[in-house]
């Protein structure tokens, strides 16, 4: 809200310059957006006379109008046509200060001496835009016609606007009344009501009007008042002045009154042409089946039966609240009008202008709940201010429904009840000076405070409210600084893990840069996660359609994939979709972060061609019937195909085993006991063939990792290799065998021997690791594989796998003899169970 | 004799540093321990001494041998050795490690948990995707209040029952899922992301972060908030700091707060960081409302408490100089690897 802050120190009788009065009200709640000052930057602008226009010589579209400051006459060059002779214009001289008005950032621009197509302008005419007024460029500013030749323009125009950032809890403060009850409180002084008593009436007669409320609930209050003689015209500078610095825009004498008043009191107030209103009747209900009604703004618009009119005797005439219709509006030829002052539902108003996206300076204060108390005196003081700039005569009240008075119930609370909130001892008699500063009333009976607030303060209802009332009106810099003393809480529902800490350390550790990605992706994003082949590219929800799951699922995934597929990877699932998208790439909630990182790969590989390990350790959001969706927290890795390797410039190439490994720490890291994860072959579509793998425990899907389908990869626009890496954190934490417990190793020297077997392809590195360990137990320390070969020295379809294993017994040294023994025993299993031949 | 020794020793050693080759090396061999050396000599003349002389001069004479074929042995290994591995040169780059960084969000939560622990505050989290009712309606923001507006809302398509879902757009709804399942004393911070229907900008962005904090229990003041605030600031941005609260409006708060720190930069003298006014805004805060309290069951006439929340961006913004918003969203190296 803008209020000039001329106006808002006539009302408050405060004397203060404009920072100070800024920074009390601030901390006091009511907060300064913004301190606008016209005429800050005019030392060089003046009031001049048009005295002479001259056609320019050598330009149809310029003129050459001669102006005179009462000291000189000057000649300048004006592409502008919209004044004449004896006009008196905004001057300014060489060397002023003025607004770019063809920037599209405010910017200020000194004015230089300058020559327009030969022709020597000695200064400028300037328009509202030049100077900062509005935006309004379209001609020059002309000023009043007794605007006294050679003054600085700031004696007639300047004024200070404070723009406030209202808080939705203060319907009074919207309104420049209700912020100079603020600032007289803050500052002590007493508070200049604009506001008429009540009148008697003259005697003439007066037309007279029905009221009919439908609803007390929807509209608590009808006020309205006939004004007759009506001179609808331009309103006076003055007027126009406040308004336009208030950012409204003049209309004619009656709209402008009103629209003062508004501003003034709050009170919106609505002036309907009486000749046009039939049946000499108003009322207020909901709309009709069929109802419609042309608006101000030309708009003919359906009522629907939540929309709260104002009807006359034949149908409506109004959106209550929100806007008049054009048929009842004020005209040059219209004669008496009807004032309404009305207090309507906030709810059924709020609705009405949202869901006609019509929301005014009046919807927007009926929205907040006003109180029916000022529908009354807002009518008198409109009624008044029409009378004194001749526009009219009328009643202050011509006829009022209020079918169900009330008033704020007055609060009570104890004394101490402020110290025990604030933790600060206010003395008694200052408690009572700030709240009837406010305005607000106090008795007291022992220790008890009865307070009853003003009629426009119905914001205050609990004890809470009239501590906030006290605190801030003697300033929260009183307030000390304690800290919270007595319990806390042992355990809380919800707590964060401190493992997830440590698991974004672990891959910190393994070279891994932490993201963050949006959470809010579309299903197009998403479906570039599957090879474009499997896809219907026209279906607006590519994933979304059974169809082309039963094609993935049956034709593109093995059980790996499809376990992948439920868990990790739910792609098949419907997105969550947002009714109120931003954008239609940011339409629904992801069910994998893998999109975006690899979007994130890819936008990253643009400046950097190695060392790409990125992660995020983010919840995913996975539907459920009925209730809040699943929010599993998912650990996404991906990996650029080469990394650093050894020496300064050298470089590897990523491959499935350098996955493994990592998936491997992480796994342990997190207390998973290795030997329990066994890892699968995966056959995915998201996967390239025979490069991807899942881990398991059990029925527990751990992660999936492996090289990213070439046709995805080439999706996210990468061309080369990608890499990924998908940990369910949930079920990491399930599989964990607990905290570290320490097993003791064998203190006596072990005995080591290698092996090299040669087996069938067919054959998993698992199963020859499996037999080895079984067949070794129980002296089996640790085994470790070292070598893979394939290659002239072996058959075509097997390769050798080589092995390191130590052999060990707790209690003593082994001899040659007993190792042997337990070695040839892991030698026969693997001849035997797997056809392994060993190997040199 | 001794004397002799050590000359010879000397002497000996100075030659060796000059054999640059097997050829001068044998030479040198010839020279200091072959059968015509000097040291040979002693050895041999040492069975002419008197017996009582005899063992000192014979160990110092063998300690000097062994010492010389070591110094030999020792001068034939580095000439062996290829030229570039005699001597490193020290100020070649290290060879590359590979090791990641922390989001300076997660960096930026970790600072702000470590400052609120110690005071008795647990860290919890909540679901992103809420219900109406916990993101407005138990924090005293009912249906069509105008407060509502002050939260630009995205809503989800999906109906269900009990209500209408939505993306929280703040850290609070976390505040009344706490109070329905503990008893007071309360003291719990809530991290998380939170989502506004908002054009990014600079300054805004339609996905951030927050942390709320909430302290219940019979005698907690709006004085304690300060001081917790207080300290808040002093450990984040450090000890010269000053807090300033001025009055707001929060609906499930009452007193509500606004809060500013002195501004880390100028140390309040005005500059553009605080755009001249010596104050930076940093959160918003109160003391819970009534009506909050006895939604979620507690007795507002026997407990009472504070909630605060902040945006973590804004605080990680502020301590590390960042001047976009977006720049967390990004995930470009260039910036996350800056956040060491």
């Amino acid at each position: 809200m803008r209020v000039p802050f001329e106006w808002l120190c006539e009302l408050a009788g405060v004397g203060a310059p404009v920072d100070q009065v800024a920074q009390r009200l601030t901390d006091a709640g009511f907060e300064v957006a913004e301190i606008h000052r016209a005429g800050e930057h005019w030392d060089r602008v003046v009031v001049g006379e048009v005295v002479r226009i001259d056609p320019h010589p050598n330009a149809d579209r310029l003129n050459l109008p001669t102006v005179t400051t009462g000291e000189s006459e000057l000649q300048v060059v004006c592409g502008a046509w919209n004044f004449n002779v004896g006009d008196k214009i905004a001057f300014a001289h060489e060397g002023a200060r003025l607004w770019d008005a063809y920037s599209d950032e405010p910017r200020l621009k000194e004015l230089k001496p300058t020559k327009i197509r030969g022709v020597v302008s000695r200064g400028m005419l300037c328009s509202n835009r030049e100077l900062g007024l509005s935006d309004d460029h379209e001609g020059i500013l002309i000023l009043e016609p007794d605007a006294p030749v050679g003054r600085p323009l700031t004696e007639i125009l300047g004024d200070e606007v404070i723009e406030f950032e209202l808080k939705a809890n203060r319907p009074d403060a919207l309104s420049v009344l209700g912020i100079a009850r603020e600032a007289a409180a803050l500052f002590g002084a007493d508070v200049r009501s604009p506001i008429p008593p009540a009148r008697a009436g003259d005697g003439e007669p007066w037309p007279t009007v029905e009221l009919e409320i439908d609803d007390p609930a929807l509209c608590a209050r009808y006020s309205a008042a006939f004004v007759r003689d009506v001179q609808v015209a331009e309103s006076p500078a003055w007027l126009r002045k406040r308004l336009e610095l208030a950012g409204m825009r003049p209309i004619n004498t009656i709209v402008d009154v009103t629209n003062y008043v508004m501003l003034e009191t709050g009170q919106p107030l609505h002036a309907f042409d009486w000749e046009t209103i039939r049946g000499g009747l108003i009322g207020v209900r909901t709309a009709r089946p069929g109802e419609r009604l042309v608006t101000l703004d030309g708009q003919d618009r359906e009522l629907t039966g939540e929309t709260l009119c104002i009807v006359d005797g034949e149908g409506p005439v109004a959106l209550a609240g929100v806007m008049g219709g054009l048929a009842t509006e004020v005209t040059d030829a219209t004669s008496t009008v009807l004032l309404e002052s009305a207090t309507f539902d906030p709810v059924s108003i709020r609705r009405t202008a949202h869901r006609l996206a019509l929301r005014s300076e009046a919807s927007r204060r009926f929205e907040k709940g006003l109180p029916p108390e000022l529908t009354e005196p807002a009518l008198r003081r409109c009624v008044q201010f029409i009378e004194e700039i001749g526009a009219g005569c009328g009643e202050f009240l011509s006829a009022d429904a209020y079918p169900a008075p009330s008033r704020p119930e007055p609060v009570a609370l104890h004394f101490d009840r402020i110290e025990r909130l604030m933790g600060l001892a206010y003395e008694r008699a200052e408690v009572r000076r700030a709240l009837e500063a406010l305005a607000f009333t106090v008795t007291e009976s022992g220790d008890l405070l009865h307070v009853q607030p003003p009629f426009w303060r119905r914001d205050v209802t609990t004890p809470a409210d009239v501590v906030e009332e006290v605190a801030r009106l003697l300033g929260y810099d009183r307030i000390p600084n304690t800290l919270p003393t007595g319990g806390v809480t042992d355990v809380v529902p919800g707590e964060l893990d401190p493992r997830d800490d440590e698991l974004r350390d672990v891959m910190i550790g393994l070279g891994f840069t932490e993201c963050v990605t949006y959470a809010l992706t579309s299903e197009a994003r998403l479906a570039r996660l599957v090879s474009p082949d499997l896809l219907d590219a026209d279906s607006d929800t590519p994933l979304g359609d059974a169809e082309t799951w039963e094609v993935i699922h049956g034709s593109a995934m093995n059980d790996a994939g499809r376990a992948l597929t439920d868990r990790l990877l739910p792609l098949h699932r419907e997105p969550l979709q947002i009714r109120n998208p931003l954008s239609s790439d940011e339409s629904t909630l992801r069910l994998t972060g893998l999109a975006t990182m690899l979007e994130t790969l890819r936008a990253n590989r643009r400046h950097t061609d190695r060392d790409l390990l990125l992660f995020e350790c983010q919840p995913t959001f996975l539907p459920r019937e009925d209730d809040l969706p699943d929010e599993p927290l998912l650990l996404t890795a991906v990996i650029g195909e080469r990394l650093s390797a050894g020496r300064w410039d050298e470089t590897a190439t990523v491959e499935l085993p350098f996955v493994r490994g990592i998936v491997d720490e992480v796994l342990a890291r997190s207390g998973v006991d290795l030997s329990t994860v066994s890892h699968d072959e995966v056959v995915h579509p998201t996967f390239a063939a025979g490069q991807a793998a899942a881990a398991t425990q059990g029925r527990l899907a751990l992660a999936a990792y492996g090289a990213i389908e070439p046709a995805v990869a080439a999706a996210y626009d990468l061309d080369e290799r990608a890499w990924a890496l998908l940990v369910d954190v949930g079920a990491l934490r399930e599989a964990s065998a607990g905290p570290p417990s320490f097993t003791a190793w064998s203190e006596y020297p072990a005995a080591l021997r290698d092996l090299a077997v040669v087996v069938d392809e067919g054959v998993t590195q698992a199963e020859v690791l499996e037999t080895i360990q079984r067949a070794g137990r129980p002296l089996l320390a640790s085994v470790r594989m070292f070598d893979e070969y394939r290659g002239e020295q072996i058959a075509a379809g097997k390769r050798s796998l080589a092995y390191a294993l130590s052999y060990a017994a707790p209690d003593r040294t082994l001899t040659d003899k007993q190792a042997d023994k337990a070695h040839n025993r892991v030698v026969r299993a693997l001849q035997h169970r797997l056809g392994a031949e060993l190997r040199g | 004799m001794h004397e002799r020794i050590d000359e010879l020793l000397a002497e000996a050693r100075a030659e060796l540093s000059q054999a640059g080759s097997d050829a001068a090396l044998e030479a040198w061999r010839v020279a200091h321990l072959g059968r015509r050396s000097a040291l040979t000599g002693i050895l041999r003349s040492i069975r002419d001494l008197p017996s009582e002389e005899r063992r000192a001069a014979g160990q110092a004479a063998n300690a000097a041998r062994q010492a010389l074929e070591e110094a030999l042995a020792a001068h034939r290994d580095r000439l062996s050795r290829p030229a570039d591995e005699t001597g490193a040169d020290v100020t070649m780059p290290g060879y590359p490690v590979r090791l990641g960084r922390l989001h300076p969000l997660t960096r930026t939560l970790r600072e702000i948990r470590a400052v609120f622990a110690p005071l008795g505050f647990r860290a919890v989290s909540g679901p992103e995707v809420e219900w109406d009712r916990y993101n407005f309606e138990l924090l005293n923001i009912p249906a069509d209040h105008p407060a509502r507006d002050m939260w630009d809302t995205f809503h989800l398509q999906q109906q269900a029952r009990p209500g209408d879902l939505l993306l929280r757009t703040h850290t609070s709804p976390v505040q009344a899922r706490v109070m329905e399942q503990v008893r007071p004393p309360v003291r719990v911070i809530v991290p998380g992301k939170v989502y506004r229907y908002e054009n990014r900008d600079a300054s805004h962005e339609s996905e951030f972060m927050q942390v709320e904090g909430l302290a219940i229990d019979e005698r907690i003041t709006m004085a304690d908030l300060r001081g917790t605030l207080t300290h808040f600031v002093r450990a984040m941005f450090g000890p010269d700091r000053d807090l300033r609260i001025r009055a707001s409006y929060f609906p499930f708060t009452e007193p509500s707060a606004e809060a500013e720190m002195s501004c880390h930069a100028c140390d309040g003298s005005g500059c553009s960081v605080c755009g001249g006014s010596g104050w930076i805004e940093i959160l918003g805060a109160g003391m819970v409302h009534p009506t909050v309290l006895a939604n979620v069951g507690y007795d507002p006439e026997v407990y009472q408490g504070f909630a605060f929340g902040m945006g973590v961006e804004r605080i990680a913004m502020l301590k590390y100089g960042v001047t976009d918003i977006r720049s967390f969203y990004r995930n470009d190296l260039r910036f996350l690897r800056q956040f060491h």
